[in-house]
This record gives C-alpha cells, sequence and structure tokens, in this order.
C-alpha cells in the first residue's frame, strides 16, 4: 500500500514536469494568411439596402425563396437554410447602416478546427480532396457532404453565426456561402480562376468587391486613408478572430459591435481552445503513461489483495 | 473492514407494473424518434440555428454520462487508490455506467442530422483532432464498450451458476479468463472517461463570445472532469440507497458516509477552483444583481450544500440525510453542465458587462425534446432492473433477513 501509493506520487510528479514541458513545446502557432487566399470588402458607407446581392445569391446557388409566415416573398430576416447572404438594416447614428452578412471565411476558424472528421476545411486543406475540390489553397471554407455527421458543433463555435442547418428535412444538410467557387472561370487568371461571387458581381454601388485577400485588404486601408472623415478607422477582420478573408469598413463613428459583429480578440477561438485541450495530452503521451502506470498498479493492488484472503483463509 | 458480501442475482417478476410504465415512456420517445427520423430535427423540437443543441445533447450526453461517472469514481477509489473497502459498490455502478454511457452515446445518434455519415467515426485518417467532440465521440464509444466488458463478469457469474449446463460451462470457462485481463480493462475504464469527461468541458472552449465570462474559463475541462467525479460518487450513495430500499440490498452507513467526506474534499475543491480562477480572472466585476449572478449562487449554494452536509455528523449517520445530500451533489453537477451549455449560452454573444447581445433566438425544450429524454432515462431504469433480477450485481444484505415485518415495510415503500 504504501509503496503503490509512493508509486503514485512519483508518476504524477513526473507526469507533472513533463506537462509542463511539453506545455512550451505544443505553443499552436497563430495562423497567418495564405498567400493566396481570396475575399471580399464589404463597405458600409456604399450599400444602400437594394437586395440585389440576396435575390441573386439565391438565383446562382439554387437556393428556394423563403416565405415568411404573413406571406411577404422572400423576405429572410437572417441568414437561415436557403439563404446564404443578407443585408440587414441597423439604426443608429442619423441614418441606418446596411450590413452583409455570409461566411467570413476565417484564417483560423472556429468550425474547421471542431469539425469531427474535417466536412468543414479550407480547401485543398482538409482530410481529402472532396468531389470538385481543386488543390489550390484559396483559404475558402468549404464542407463535403459525405463526411458531415450533422453535429452542429459547426454552429456552437462559430462567433458570426454563419453555418446553417436544414431544420426541417430528414436529410438536412449544412448551409453556408462558398464564396462562389462553383461560379470559378479557369480560363480567367487571377482570382476569377478560383471564384466569383455573384453578390460582387451583381452590387450596382460596388459595395462589396472580391479579390485577394492581401488586395481587398490594400484597398481597405486606401480607402480609410483617403477620406478619413468618412470612415471608421479600423478594418474588421484584419485581426479580428485570428483574422478573416471577408472585410469590413464602417462609417465614421459607428463601432461594428453596433453593427452585428462580435468583439473578438485578435487570436483565433480555435488557437486558445485547441492550446488549452491539447497541452495536458503532450502529443498522446499522458493517456499512454497514465495506462501503464495503473495497470500496474491495479494489478499488484489485485495480487496483493488475493493473497491477503487467500492468508485469511489458512487462518480459518 | 465490512465482510464482503457477493452480489447476487435478485430474481423476481420482470414485467411488473413500474416496469410498464417504464416501458410505456419509453416506448413513447421511441415514436417520437422514429417520426424525427422521417420528418428531420426541426418538428420535433425547439432547436433553432441559435440554440442548436437544445437539451439533447446537454442532458442526454453531458448529465447522463455525469451520473454515469460513478463507475469512473468508484472504479479510481477502490482500484487505483487500492481502497478495497468500496468493492461492493463497483458492480451496481458500473452497470448504471454502462446504461449511462449507452444511453447517452445513443441519444446522440437522433440528434445528428446526418447519423448516416457517421460510420466514418472509426475511420483514424478522417480524424480531426483539434476537434474536442471527435475526442468525446471516439473515446465515449471506446468506453461503452469498456464498460460493457466490466459487466461481463457479473453475467459470466450468472451463467457459471445458471442449471443449463452449455451456459454453466461458459461461465466457468470465460470468467477466470476474464478476471485476470480485468486490470487493463480497468485502467482503461479509468484513462478513457478523464479524457473525455475533460473534453466535455474543453467543448465549449470555442465558443468563447457565447458562454457568460463567469463560466467560460480555460479550467472548463478542469471543472467537468472534478465535477463528475462528484457527480459519480453522489450517484453511487443515492444508488445504494435505492437499492437497500428496494430490494434490500447491502447498505453501510459507514461507508456511504466515509465515501462521501471524499466526496465533500472534490466539492470544496470545485468550488475553490471556481471562484479562485474567477478572482484571479478579474471577473469579479460580472457579479450583481443579474440573472447570470443569480444562477452562479445557486450553482455555488448546490455545490456547498452536499459539501458541508457531507461532513456533519447528523448526516452521516443518517441514511435519509445522506442520501438527500448525495442528490443534491449530483444535482450541483447536472446544473453546472446545463449552465455552461444552455442556461448561459447566447447565440450572439455578451457585452462587456456581461449582458446578452440580444438576436433572434428563444430556446425553451419542446415536448418532443421532453419525451425522448425522459423516455431514455426511464429505459436506463428498466435495464438496470432486468439486469440485476438476472444477474448477481447487487449484493444482497442477508442478516436482516430474519425481520419479516421490516422486509414488508421496505417493500411497500420501494413500491411507492
Amino acid at each position: 500500500m504504501a509503496i503503490s501509493r509512493r508509486d503514485l506520487l512519483k508518476g504524477a510528479a513526473v507526469a507533472g514536469a513533463a506537462t509542463a514541458l511539453a506545455g512550451r513545446a505544443e505553443a499552436r502557432e497563430a495562423v497567418a494568411p495564405l498567400p493566396e487566399s481570396v475575399g471580399m470588402l464589404f463597405d458600409a458607407t456604399r450599400c444602400v439596402g437594394c437586395r440585389a446581392c440576396v435575390t441573386k445569391c439565391k438565383e446562382v446557388n439554387e437556393l428556394p425563396y423563403d416565405r415568411t409566415p404573413d406571406g411577404q416573398y422572400d423576405a429572410p430576416n437572417d441568414l437561415n437554410g436557403t439563404t446564404k447572404n443578407i443585408i440587414k438594416a441597423y439604426a443608429g447614428g442619423e441614418q441606418q447602416t446596411y450590413m452583409k452578412q455570409q461566411c467570413m471565411h476565417c484564417l483560423d476558424p472556429s468550425c474547421v478546427s471542431v469539425c469531427m472528421m474535417g466536412a468543414l476545411h479550407k480547401e485543398a486543406q482538409g482530410k481529402r480532396l472532396m468531389k470538385g475540390e481543386r488543390p489550390i489553397a484559396t483559404g475558402i471554407v468549404l464542407w463535403d457532404k459525405d463526411l458531415c455527421v450533422g453535429c452542429r458543433y459547426c454552429q456552437i463555435g462559430c462567433a458570426f453565426n454563419v453555418p446553417k442547418f436544414e431544420w426541417d428535412d430528414a436529410f438536412p444538410k449544412i448551409v453556408k456561402c462558398e464564396l462562389c467557387r462553383h461560379r470559378a472561370d479557369p480560363k480567367k487568371e487571377g482570382p476569377l480562376a478560383v471564384a466569383n461571387p455573384a453578390c460582387c458581381e451583381v452590387c450596382p454601388r460596388q459595395a462589396v468587391v472580391y479579390g485577394k485577400r492581401a488586395d481587398v485588404l490594400a484597398e481597405a486601408k486606401r480607402r480609410v486613408a483617403a477620406e478619413p472623415e468618412r470612415y471608421a478607422a479600423k478594418v474588421f477582420g484584419e485581426h479580428d478572430g485570428g483574422g478573416t478573408q471577408v472585410l469590413y469598413l464602417a462609417p465614421k463613428g459607428v463601432e461594428f459591435s453596433a453593427l452585428g459583429l462580435p468583439v473578438l480578440p485578435e487570436r483565433s477561438s480555435a488557437e486558445l481552445s485547441e492550446k488549452v485541450s491539447h497541452a495536458p495530452y503532450l502529443h498522446g503521451i499522458t493517456p499512454i503513461a497514465l495506462y501503464a502506470g495503473l495497470a500496474f498498479v491495479i494489478k499488484r493492488n489485485k495480487k496483493k489483495e488475493e493473497a491477503a484472503e487467500h492468508g485469511r483463509e489458512g487462518k480459518r | 473492514m465490512s465482510a464482503h458480501g457477493h452480489p447476487k442475482a435478485i430474481g423476481g417478476q420482470l414485467l411488473g407494473p413500474s416496469m410498464v410504465k417504464l416501458l410505456a415512456l419509453f416506448a413513447l420517445a421511441a415514436a417520437v424518434m422514429l417520426y424525427r427520423f422521417v420528418v428531420g430535427v426541426g418538428p420535433v423540437s425547439n432547436m433553432t440555428d441559435g440554440f442548436t443543441w437544445g437539451i439533447w445533447e446537454p442532458l442526454n450526453v453531458v448529465v447522463f454520462t455525469g451520473i454515469g461517472a460513478g463507475a469512473f469514481s468508484v472504479g479510481l477509489l477502490t482500484y487505483a487508490f487500492n481502497k478495497g473497502q468500496y468493492h461492493g459498490l463497483v458492480r451496481p455502478a458500473v452497470l448504471v455506467g454502462a446504461i449511462a454511457y449507452t444511453l447517452g452515446a445513443s441519444s446522440i445518434v437522433v440528434a445528428l442530422g446526418r447519423y448516416w455519415n457517421a460510420y466514418w467515426l472509426p475511420w483514424v485518417p478522417y480524424w480531426n483532432l483539434s476537434s474536442a467532440l471527435l475526442e468525446v465521440a471516439v473515446c465515449v464509444i471506446a468506453y461503452v464498450t469498456v464498460l460493457w466488458v466490466e459487466v461481463m463478469p457479473s453475467v459470466l457469474e450468472g451463467a457459471a451458476a445458471s442449471k443449463h449446463p452449455r451456459w454453466a460451462a461458459i461461465g466457468k470457462r470465460w470468467g477466470p479468463k476474464l478476471a485476470k485481463a480485468m486490470p487493463f480493462i480497468i485502467a482503461l475504464a479509468i484513462v478513457l472517461p478523464s479524457m473525455h469527461q475533460s473534453s466535455l468541458g474543453g467543448l465549449m472552449l470555442i465558443a468563447e463570445t457565447k458562454v457568460h465570462p463567469l463560466w467560460h474559463t480555460a479550467l472548463l475541462p478542469t471543472l467537468f472532469l472534478v465535477s463528475c467525479l462528484s457527480m459519480g460518487f453522489g450517484a453511487v450513495v443515492a444508488l445504494v440507497t435505492i437499492l437497500k430500499l428496494a430490494w434490500n440490498g447491502e447498505h453501510d452507513q459507514k461507508l456511504l458516509a466515509q465515501l462521501s467526506k471524499v466526496n465533500a474534499g472534490l466539492l470544496f475543491f470545485y468550488v475553490a477552483l471556481r471562484l479562485g480562477d474567477i478572482a484571479w480572472s478579474g471577473k469579479l466585476r460580472y457579479l450583481g444583481a443579474n440573472f447570470y449572478t443569480g444562477l452562479f449562487l445557486v450553482e455555488m449554494a448546490l455545490f456547498l450544500a452536499p459539501a458541508i452536509l457531507f461532513l456533519v455528523p447528523r448526516v452521516q449517520a443518517n441514511r435519509g440525510r445522506l442520501f438527500g445530500a448525495a442528490l443534491l451533489a449530483v444535482l450541483a453537477g447536472a446544473a453546472y453542465r446545463m449552465d455552461t451549455y444552455l442556461s448561459v449560452y447566447r447565440p450572439a454573444g455578451f457585452d462587456a458587462n456581461g449582458n446578452a447581445i440580444p438576436a433572434g433566438w428563444q430556446y425553451f425544450p419542446s415536448l418532443g425534446e421532453t419525451i425522448v429524454t425522459v423516455g431514455m432515462a426511464a429505459v436506463g431504469v428498466a435495464i438496470f432492473i432486468v439486469v440485476s433480477r438476472l444477474f448477481p450485481v447487487v449484493v444482497v444484505d442477508e442478516r436482516s433477513q430474519h425481520s419479516k415485518l421490516e422486509r414488508g415495510a421496505m417493500k411497500t415503500a420501494a413500491s411507492r
């Protein structure tokens, strides 16, 4: 008994020391933007709320139109199982501000971090290439219908509440924007060769534009620098939540949090969650060591107990 | 040490009136589940894109397995810390664990939207090791298997004692072989739950904007691990008391009181961790006259009350009081788990002062969701009764058999 306790203490000490060591070794790096990643820039000062992008999105993604209970046609009030893109109006200041919402295509997406078998993954960086997936690291977050079990952990993880579920379907899908990668034209040069978001194509005010992330980020900064009296200084998505591939500009004096965007730290949630969860495992050493130690102690305890019982019987 | 008696099959009528009621509840749940497979999850539940897990994940998985963690906590104490006196508690605790985990795992299949793709789960190359849910899924599937293997000694013993020669041969042949392998299985039965119970807490780390700051912390895995142990110990004490009332199961008040003292330590440890963490990370400012503070205080009270009660001699000496305190310990862990997953979960997150940002989603469990949860719990009780009647799981107290009057009174109490 005394020995087993000592062994346990010893084991605990070793495990503790190893945890401290590997905790340092395991530091998960922040994810940098992929050089070829594509994205969008939405300029809230330009959007007039015509919702042409909402309609076009439905059309090119073959999504059915919504019906509200009172009969209005195609008036979704949020992203849902048939709506991958939406314009919302936010009151505040002298006039209302229109905001576009769709998948942010995060640099280090929570949905990808939590997806059990990599159904949600960044293009060409998943567990396998699904049908129609190209080996180009565009950073677009894709959904592989054959690896999704419909657990909806992505919905818990996404701070933007983007992935949607088909609730009234016996064989439901996860629905979210994939940046119209199916509209890509390989014959074209540059970003249009990998995707071609219909919302950007149809916008009459160029409130939303598509391009390489690096280019749309530079464009955002150029606009802010050129008209500082028009824009809020911050470009949302440059660093928020580890950075996103869809970026936002807001009118001066309007906080992004007043426009439905969450307040996020600069590191991604995935980085926090993976760091904390992985640290005690030491790349799998801890469970194996724990198992070996336990099996040894339990086996010896059992032997001792059996010996003691035999001893007792002998006395009788 | 109490002379540890040997477990024996309870026997008796299998399809009694209470069994019929339990099965009827399950039939109702089964009907709802079947309907769900035809029409989808939406029509039977109040789940939305905002509250996407409703009560099925938090209650059927996270709380059920917490109750089933009695197998883990008693196993840890009995085998790893070599406290042989708790041996009699192992079999019932393991059976409850096996049932609770099986139900947890199977009710999740109902909640899965695309369950038919789940056959990929054992395929290692597709494992996303960053996903806490993958860890939980794989580990729980493995642990369910291990738990039923742990139940097998009872079954084989029952077979060995059987009148059918073939059954008896199987039991006599495989019983000793399994006994030899048991240390290696028991070790697995300790490693696996410590992994997935902490992952159940780790699951919510990713939702850092959505879980109220008083609950969201890097200590989530630790707190879930500690709370599953305290729930497990509480559940075992409650179970032994119920078995005493129902079938005159062996009930050693001193032993249970001693076990509960260990639990008191765990409960205090949880409270210290929780309060220390909140103070240390500067979250005291979220405490005030609001819903979340209220919920937090209720939780703290639920953890502290049994911890204190377990140390009071009047409670330790009294079966009923100890039972009540043990139930409080289970409730405390259950409340903590439900709160983290649901009560303080807000899809649009919280502002800087910890007030929920309004979103278009409301949630209260639907009748269908409730029926499934209740039905699953009912069939769990039913399976426990059937297995205990057929196989030697429960240690029956032979000493008090002389008092026929007392036994009669017990029976009426149990059948009520």
